[in-house]
């Protein structure tokens, strides 16, 4: 827990009556939290190539360069958001970043993506610090980025096809042809079948179709980083693993990196060589999903509880 | 308990600088939106000219904003000309001279209500609409998503908007104009007894009357021409900034559309007096 200087806000400086309540709460995480490990355990165990190739990964990870690396970011509008947030990803690393809602998650994703600038720290990108750049060389960073948003942000005046191509019309001098065949390339990579979608528009598309067309336009210009914001929210649990597994095949095949923002426990377990925790504007825990299972932090234990 | 959250209370005098700076705050708010207003538009413009060009999103724009907008403004220029040929002709009749229904009419129109009153219209039909397809692409986060796929939006969606609003805001003005005089025509020739003839005679009279520029190009055209240039840029700008600028949802988006189109229309008619001011100063005979 991070409690230091919690004079001011009141806010992390919680109240006599809310330990008291959190005790309670604590001792009902308690009866349940032997359920819940074995439920992460069974998890991880049920998911047997996830598990192997993390363990490639942490291997890996140790030894390859350090693709983005936050290195104490602090941001602040009218209200602090982020204080003193750093972790470095590796290539080909899946992290994770959980926590309640309005932490600052999506904050994180924004800054990666230099749509924001931190007031202090510094955000690399390859080595290179990507906060003092102008509009112009962010653009350019960015094209190295794929990113899924929440609602899938698909353009709805363009067909499926269009959205995916856009990209690539943008940036790379690939012809007609060579469009296409990436286009249904991508289709095929996210389990949709181009010759049904292609023509189609976003709004007849259903939620996890936009999802999966959302994944496609991110991966189409096959960017070594891909960013994912709440990819699974508002989606049912079948649909979930599908996405699930679409993040986790992108990683292991093309071996990009990947920055997951999510509420859903399960699928971060399922995918994530390591998870960051965000708790009230800091990050409370960064290591792997066996590392949080089996820690005995308190809010890490109520956050679990809650799985 | 707790530690108590606030430790002192604030000093007596804190008061009265917290309303200077509210007020100094609230200032120095509006005077960065002004600033935001106007840094946009010379983006807006400045991209004109520097590649890449989104000539496709232009011509679609352009179909959107003057096309599409044909309709009320022939409606609006038919039945201005036929009100302002009808109301003239009871006032010209007390001084016998109704025979000048053309050059009252024409005045009118091509000076005044033409540029104005298309100006209008479209920061109705088209500011709204630019207004709210931009507002809902930020509230979606379509709009960061062209960020995050390396595409300056302002470039992307701005400039072909007021490029294509530039160009066809003369051109949906001359024709209102121009219809306007024709209703004005049908007016005079059906309930005043006026010949087309004499009429259409008139209506030159009162352009040549003004002079010309480079010899060809009469007075009137030039000051009707530059009016409506300089209210599409308004009306597109207006409506792209608003769009962009949308927070908060849905709502968001509905007050977005009011904003643009009440800014527009105010902007239009005050320009209106100092643009007319600053060409008359220019073109006096």
């Amino acid at each position: 827990m991070s409690d230091d200087g919690g004079d001011e806000s009141g806010k992390s400086a919680p109240s006599k009556r809310e330990l008291e309540r959190r005790g309670e709460g604590r001792r009902i995480t308690e009866r349940k939290s032997e359920n819940v490990r074995a439920a992460i355990r069974d998890e991880l165990a049920e998911d047997e190539p996830a598990s192997e190739q993390r363990a490639a990964d942490k291997e890996a990870a140790g030894e390859s360069a350090a693709v983005i690396e936050l290195d104490h970011l602090f941001l602040a509008f009218d209200a602090p958001i982020l204080e003193d947030v750093s972790f470095v990803a590796r290539q080909g690393e899946t992290i994770c970043i959980v926590g309640e809602s309005g932490t600052g998650k999506s904050t994180i994703l924004k800054l990666i993506l230099r749509l924001l600038i931190p007031e202090k720290g510094k955000v690399c990108i390859g080595g290179k610090d990507i906060t003092s750049l102008t509009f112009e060389e962010a653009l350019e960073v960015r094209q190295g980025m794929g990113m899924v948003f929440q609602g899938a942000a698909l353009f709805d005046s363009m067909s499926v096809f269009e959205n995916i191509a856009y990209p690539l019309r943008e940036h790379t001098d690939l012809d007609d042809d060579a469009i296409e065949e990436r286009v249904r390339e991508k289709l095929k990579f996210v389990d949709l079948d181009p010759d049904r979608v292609m023509e189609q528009l976003p709004s007849e598309l259903s939620g996890g179709m936009r999802k999966r067309v959302g994944i496609a336009r991110g991966m189409a210009d096959n960017p070594e980083i891909m960013l994912y914001d709440e990819p699974t929210s508002g989606l049912d649990p079948l649909t979930t693993g599908t996405i699930t597994r679409l993040i986790m095949k992108l990683q292991r095949e093309l071996n990009v990196t990947s920055i997951v923002v999510s509420h859903d426990i399960r699928s971060v377990f399922r995918m994530a060589t390591r998870v960051a925790v965000l708790n009230e504007r800091r990050i409370v825990f960064f290591g792997t999903p066996e590392e949080m299972a089996a820690s005995d932090d308190i809010y890490l234990r109520d956050f679990l509880g809650g799985y | 308990m707790s530690r108590p959250i606030r430790s002192s209370a604030p000093p007596p005098t804190a008061r009265l600088p917290t309303l200077a700076d509210r007020l100094a705050q609230a200032t120095k708010a509006k005077l960065r939106t002004v600033q935001d207003y106007f840094s946009l538009a010379g983006r807006a413009i400045g991209f004109i000219f520097a590649r890449p060009f989104y000539g496709n999103d232009v011509i679609q724009q352009m179909d959107e904003i003057g096309v599409k907008s044909l309709g009320i403004v022939l409606l609006t220029g038919f039945f201005t000309g036929m009100v302002l040929a009808l109301q003239s002709s009871v006032q010209l009749a007390t001084f016998g001279a109704t025979m000048y229904i053309g050059r009252l009419v024409s005045a009118s129109m091509i000076r005044e209500l033409g540029p104005v009153l298309a100006g209008l219209m479209v920061a109705g039909r088209v500011g709204s609409g630019i207004a709210a397809q931009l507002g809902s692409m930020r509230v979606t986060e379509q709009i960061d998503a062209l960020n995050t796929l390396g595409t300056d939006p302002i470039k992307k969606l701005v400039t072909p908007r007021v490029l294509a609003a530039l160009i066809m805001m003369p051109i949906l003005t001359i024709i209102n104009d121009f219809v306007g005089i024709l209703g004005g025509n049908l007016i005079s020739s059906l309930m005043v007894g006026i010949p087309s003839g004499l009429y259409w005679r008139t209506v030159w009279e009162q352009i040549a009357a003004d002079g010309f520029t480079l010899h060809f190009i009469p007075n009137d055209f030039v000051q009707g021409i530059t009016k409506p240039f300089v209210f599409g840029g308004i009306i597109s700008i207006s409506a792209c900034f608003f769009g962009l600028n949308t927070t908060g949802g849905t709502e968001g988006v509905g007050q977005s559309t009011t904003r643009s189109v009440v800014l527009s229309s105010i902007l239009i008619l005050i320009v209106d007096y100092f643009l007319t001011q600053i060409l008359l100063s220019i073109f006096a005979p």
